[in-house]
């Protein structure tokens, strides 16, 4: 066991400096001088040449890498180039208004999802069936950006009752936190909701055909506790994986949300960061972004070695 | 043949903007108090006068950090921190500034002569600094009592005035600075209506009231809150459902529906800048060096020839321009200086006009046979896609096959401050006085001179100009400038943006004039 923890120790800190090492040098492969974005409309050489000293750009790439990762293992990522702020500060504000934003989506798309599959799958060929289907159909087709602008349209500025941007911390003042997600949530967990609803449906529509279920309804149990307590339970089991595996395409799927109710999330950084060529944020949203996934990653591989001895001892599933 | 003389003469005509101005919302009673919140279009950068280099940046210090001087409504000078207009010596090679006394930073310190000194070393000296190149003519700033400056200059150069209208003038409080030089950009502290509170990236900017400053009384506002929303859409829409009260930028497309939206109100200027196109005539070894002859694939008739370049300009139909693209709300412009400025003429707006014919014409007098292939480097923004497919449309007419080459900004400015493009389509956001728009551009290895371009008698002009402490010639030099410039065609100026400013009928005082600053330090609510 002792010998697996530490083998994927060390391949997670490979993995780790490698993909710091592609970013670190793709971005500088970008097209852009960061030194010409960052001096604006001023275009002296001599303006130009001291940005490049002051952030360190004239060095050669490899002692750039190195003192950045001198600096990133003691926690400093450094200031962003263009506001001077910290980015870790930056990050650190913008990562809960992600998660938050996500979390209330999958909520919402679980809600919505699972409540619509069980109709399709109970009342089959029926008009609920279609508008459950239709919804569905409508959530998975109509882009993220048509269906914000139009939410704020409708529900901000023809009948405002709630806000068209902003975000509220839900630690700050829960209620207000919801009156401001609750549009973007919908806008980005409608794709989800689709796709829950779908697997739901079928999910349903299998477990309803089972022994099981039809033994229960022999021995008299009513419609809803069929439904609930047997067959919906058992459907879970799929849906769960889902959602689990969607979270990280809702974060990702966030930015376009982000922007149009203007949330000062994760994505809406990352994207702000590379179209200013703003080096030191970038470089810092990766590291954010590979810690996590190849933590998470580590994680479920030390799970399954707890869970499945094979995999501890021989590291490899007969 | 009369006809065509008068069409001629038309075409020769100046421009004539024709639009209404309106630059201050409401004069109705403002009660005390209340957060305005104001939408910017971008994330300003550092908030440290010596560092920053974007315009939304300007709307936040205009409320914060007040400079020596500033512009009123007709973009005449006048004092802001200083007391008067400087007083330039005979010879020109100083100017002395009397200051405002009885000032105080945010932080209650006072402002002195020793602090306008420290300021204005520290542009000129801060290794980083974006204000070097505007301060190059000065050679020392000297203490002459607590209330006066004199500022030595290596030669004669009148735009200074200009130059301290903007962030070079800002004066920073010195105890601030005394904190480090990094700390004073996330934390800045100079003299304004507001003093800076806090910043959360991405998100706000909030400043509130400063009970320090001099003129406390006329200030209404507790609070402002500059939120960034990026999208135009989105912005617009936060104005409409109530979210801002104040909106940075409104899209020419959103103009009519907000004239026509009964709360809201929209404030108009026109902008001190220019959009058009700029033509790579010797640019090889980078911007600021030296021009050469091109070789290769941009060594065509476009770069050799004027008749060309005048063939091209004569396709193009500016007013057709602005209907099209910008649903008529922008000024057709033929030059770099607005009417509106003080030392604009007739033949500074005078301007070449459509003829599709007569462009033919020209490029068969120049041996060049149609239709002649060029290439424009364009935004890959929607804007920028439409204006662009508008002048490929139109140069068709004129004998002109016009590539389109999409580049994302940052990449764009790489490619063509290194010479890498045959058009560019590109502007700038302007300056108050003339040398600002026209200088770096055409002057000989010019900082910003992307063209390559270089004419000794234009050099000479602009020197002439940039000398003269009197307006009558410097109007008359710049008309011959531009005179020139029109001959030799490096540059074809397109049109002129208008700054809009979207506010809600409850707001007043709020002003914005040709340099595109919200100014706030006299908003509030209506009583």
């Amino acid at each position: 066991m002792g010998r697996y923890v530490l083998r994927r120790l060390v391949e997670s800190a490979v993995t780790f400096v490698l993909v710091t090492i592609v970013v670190f040098l793709g971005i500088r492969a970008l097209p852009g001088d960061p030194a010409r974005a960052l001096a604006g409309e001023e275009s002296d050489p001599a303006v130009l040449a001291e940005i490049r000293r002051s952030f360190g750009l004239d060095q050669p790439v490899h002692v750039q890498y190195l003192r950045y990762v001198g600096n990133a293992v003691t926690g400093d990522l450094g200031r962003s180039s263009r506001t001077g702020l910290s980015v870790l500060d930056t990050i650190a504000h913008a990562l809960p208004v992600t998660l938050q934003l996500a979390l209330f989506s999958m909520l919402i798309a679980t809600v919505i999802g699972i409540g619509a599959g069980v109709v399709a799958a109970v009342r089959r060929r029926t008009a609920s069936e279609w508008a459950a289907n239709s919804v569905a159909l409508l959530g998975l087709s109509v882009p993220n950006f048509w269906f914000g602008l139009m939410a704020v349209l409708v529900f901000a500025i023809a009948y405002p009752v709630l806000p068209a941007s902003g975000f509220v911390s839900f630690t700050d003042d829960p209620a207000e936190s919801i009156r401001h997600l609750l549009l973007p949530a919908i806008v980005l967990g409608s794709g989800l909701a689709a796709v829950i609803m779908r697997q739901t449906r079928s999910a349903m529509i299998e477990a309803l055909g089972t022994d099981y279920v039809r033994t229960a309804r022999a021995k008299g149990l009513g419609g809803t506790q069929v439904v609930l307590r047997h067959a919906l339970r058992n459907s879970l089991i799929v849906v769960t994986t889902i959602v689990g595996l969607q979270l990280g395409a809702l974060i990702s799927g966030a930015v376009v949300t982000e922007q149009i109710f203007v949330l000062p999330g994760f994505g809406k950084l990352t994207i702000d960061a590379v179209f200013t060529r703003d080096y030191p944020m970038i470089q810092g949203v990766v590291l954010v972004t590979a810690t996590a996934y190849i933590g998470i990653n580590l994680l479920v591989d030390l799970l399954y070695s707890v869970i499945d001895p094979r995999i501890r001892v021989g590291g490899w599933v007969l | 043949m009369i006809l065509m003389v008068a069409i001629t003469l038309a075409a020769c005509s100046s421009i004539d903007s024709g639009q209404p101005q309106s630059t201050a919302s409401d004069n109705r009673p403002a009660r005390a108090g209340g957060t305005l919140r104001v939408a910017l279009a971008e994330e300003p950068d550092v908030f440290d006068p010596t560092l920053a280099r974007t315009l939304v940046g300007r709307i936040v210090f205009n409320a914060i950090c007040e400079k020596l001087y500033d512009v009123d409504s007709q973009l005449a000078i006048v004092p802001q921190l200083a007391a008067a207009l400087p007083e330039f010596a005979p010879d020109g090679l100083s100017a002395t500034i009397k200051l405002r006394t009885g000032v105080k930073f945010a932080d209650g310190t006072s402002l002195d002569a020793a602090a306008v000194k420290r300021s204005l070393d520290r542009h000129m000296t801060l290794e980083a600094s974006a204000r070097k190149s505007e301060l190059l003519s000065v050679a020392a700033v000297e203490v002459v009592d607590p209330a006066t400056v004199r500022v030595r200059l290596k030669q004669p150069f009148t735009p200074l005035t200009a130059v301290l209208a903007d962030r070079a003038g800002m004066v920073m409080s010195p105890q601030a600075l005394d904190g480090g030089d990094e700390k004073f950009g996330t934390n800045p502290v100079c003299v304004g209506p507001f003093k800076f509170a806090t910043r959360v990236a991405q998100d706000r900017i909030e400043v509130v009231k400063d009970p320090n400053y001099y003129d406390a009384a006329k200030v209404y506002l507790d609070k402002i809150v500059y939120r960034i929303i990026a999208d135009a859409t989105t912005r617009f829409n936060n104005l409409r459902s109530g979210d801002v009260e104040v909106l940075d930028r409104v899209a020419a497309t959103d103009v009519e529906a907000l004239r026509s939206t009964a709360n809201l109100q929209l404030l108009t200027s026109e902008s001190l800048g220019y959009q058009g196109i700029t033509i790579n005539l010797g640019n090889v070894d980078g911007v600021g060096k030296p021009p050469k002859t091109l070789t290769g694939a941009l060594a065509g008739p476009l770069a050799r020839d004027a008749k060309v370049r005048k063939a091209f300009e004569m396709s193009l139909d500016r007013e057709a321009l602005n209907r099209v693209v910008f649903r008529g709300q922008f000024t057709p412009a033929c030059g770099p200086i607005s009417k509106a400025s003080p030392l604009s003429s007739d033949a500074a707006q005078a301007c070449t006009g459509h003829d599709p014919a007569g462009a033919k014409s020209l490029l068969s007098q120049a041996g060049v046979t149609a239709p002649l292939r060029v290439s424009l480097v364009i935004g890959n923004t929607p804007e920028g896609a439409r204006l662009g497919q508008a002048i490929q449309a139109q140069a068709k007419d004129g004998g002109f096959d016009v590539q389109l080459v999409p580049t994302e900004f940052a990449a764009a400015l790489d490619q063509t401050d290194a010479g890498d493009y045959q058009m560019f389509q590109i502007g700038w956001s302007g300056r108050i006085d003339p040398d600002g728009n026209i200088a770096n551009f055409v002057r000989t290895a010019g900082s910003q001179n992307i063209s390559g371009y270089s004419n000794p008698t234009v050099d000479g002009l602009i020197d002439q100009a940039r000398a003269s402490g009197d307006i009558a010639v410097r109007r008359d030099l710049y008309g011959k400038i531009i005179t020139q410039l029109h001959q030799d065609a490096p540059l074809i100026y397109l049109y002129r943006q208008r700054n809009f400013t979207g506010v809600t009928r409850n707001v007043v005082g709020v002003r914005v004039y040709g340099d595109g600053l919200i100014r706030l330090g006299q908003a509030g609510f209506a009583a």
